[in-house]
């Protein structure tokens, strides 16, 4: 069970990293001069974001 | 006969290999295996500082080589970027402290990653330390510049009225504190997932070459034809690893850093 609900919980921060790249490359491809700044938001985001899936996983394999 | 069928006995050993365990002393007084390998990770970055000053002073005015060079553009990258890019006029003040934390866990992340070694941040209680310390040095920051009573208050932003004002300021208070356990746990959980997940696919590595050891039928053979596949999986794992145990030590900076300069700045 607690695999499966590992699986969901994936779901919502593979979106989320998702997005964070597609608005990465988006504004790159717009915008090339302010890459350096925007590698470290986007950095910043995926590890946000990444953050809430490994709590996940953790807890899957503790609990 | 299924390789799988030990996949479940050989994980929970993996996972007790995770779990502090004391080789000297006990579990309050003592040494564990995840302290051992933080030691050894400060041991090694203070022999990389002599060894570096050493060369240094041997190059004269420029510096050459791959090793002193290397080092300095580390030490480029996390003053340039890190704090000149965020901290803005004050990065002076700040950027030993930046750096010793950057170095602190790259050094860490790095040993973690050798084969045989433990990260000694791949424990909650070494991240949650190096949260601690983050979060006093953010707070004492914000006192001295803005004093008790003005940090206090800076929490929530100028400029809103009174009933909300309270609100935004007990929910700005709350994330404060949020702050150190996201701090601690990210760094924490990236480093032990990273490891958990390469332990597995060692373990079904070798899961599915030792039956070719024991009899050659074509059954076996085919499991050992996985096993390469696992295998190559690993080495992927194993680079990505690499880049985690950089990119973790840079986000833990990056948002010390950044909460810094939210306790300096003026307006919030």
């Amino acid at each position: 069970m607690g695999v499966i609900g590992y699986g969901l919980g994936v779901i919502g921060a593979g979106f989320g990293i998702g997005l964070a790249a597609y608005g990465a490359t988006t504004s790159m491809a717009r915008q090339p001069e302010v890459q350096g700044r925007l590698f470290t938001v986007f950095i910043l985001a995926s590890a946000f974001v990444e953050a809430l899936a490994l709590i996940g996983f953790v807890v899957t394999l503790i609990a | 006969m299924n390789p799988l069928d030990k996949l479940g006995e050989e994980m929970d050993e993996l996972l007790e290999g995770f779990t502090s365990t004391a080789i000297h002393g006990d579990l309050t007084v003592g040494l564990t295996q995840y302290t051992f390998w933080m030691m050894v990770a400060a041991i090694a970055l203070l022999v990389l500082i002599f060894v570096f000053k050493k060369k240094q002073a041997a190059c004269g005015l420029v510096p050459k080589g791959r090793f002193v060079n290397g080092v300095e553009f580390l030490v480029e990258y996390c003053r340039d970027d890190l704090c000149k890019g965020l901290l803005g006029d004050t990065w002076r003040e700040h950027f030993p402290f930046i750096a010793s934390v950057f170095f602190f866990i790259l050094m860490n992340n790095i040993i973690g990653v050798i084969p045989g070694c433990k990260p000694g941040t791949g424990c909650i209680g070494t991240t949650a330390a190096l949260g601690l310390v983050s979060f006093v040095y953010f707070i004492v920051v914000g006192i001295k510049s803005k004093g008790v009573l003005g940090y206090i208050k800076s929490l929530a932003p100028a400029g809103v009225s009174f009933p909300m004002n309270a609100l935004v300021w007990v929910i700005e208070l709350f994330s404060t504190f949020l702050r150190l356990v996201t701090l601690a746990v990210r760094l924490f959980c990236n480093l032990f997932a990273g490891h958990v997940v390469m332990g597995t696919f060692a373990i079904l590595t070798s899961l599915f070459f030792v039956p070719v050891l024991q009899q050659i039928t074509p059954q076996t053979l085919g499991f050992a034809g996985a096993s390469v596949f696992w295998i190559a999986i690993l080495l992927i794992i194993y680079a990505v690893e690499l880049l985690v145990a950089v990119i973790q030590a840079y986000v833990f900076t990056l948002l010390s850093a950044v909460y810094i300069q939210l306790a300096e700045a003026d307006e919030h």
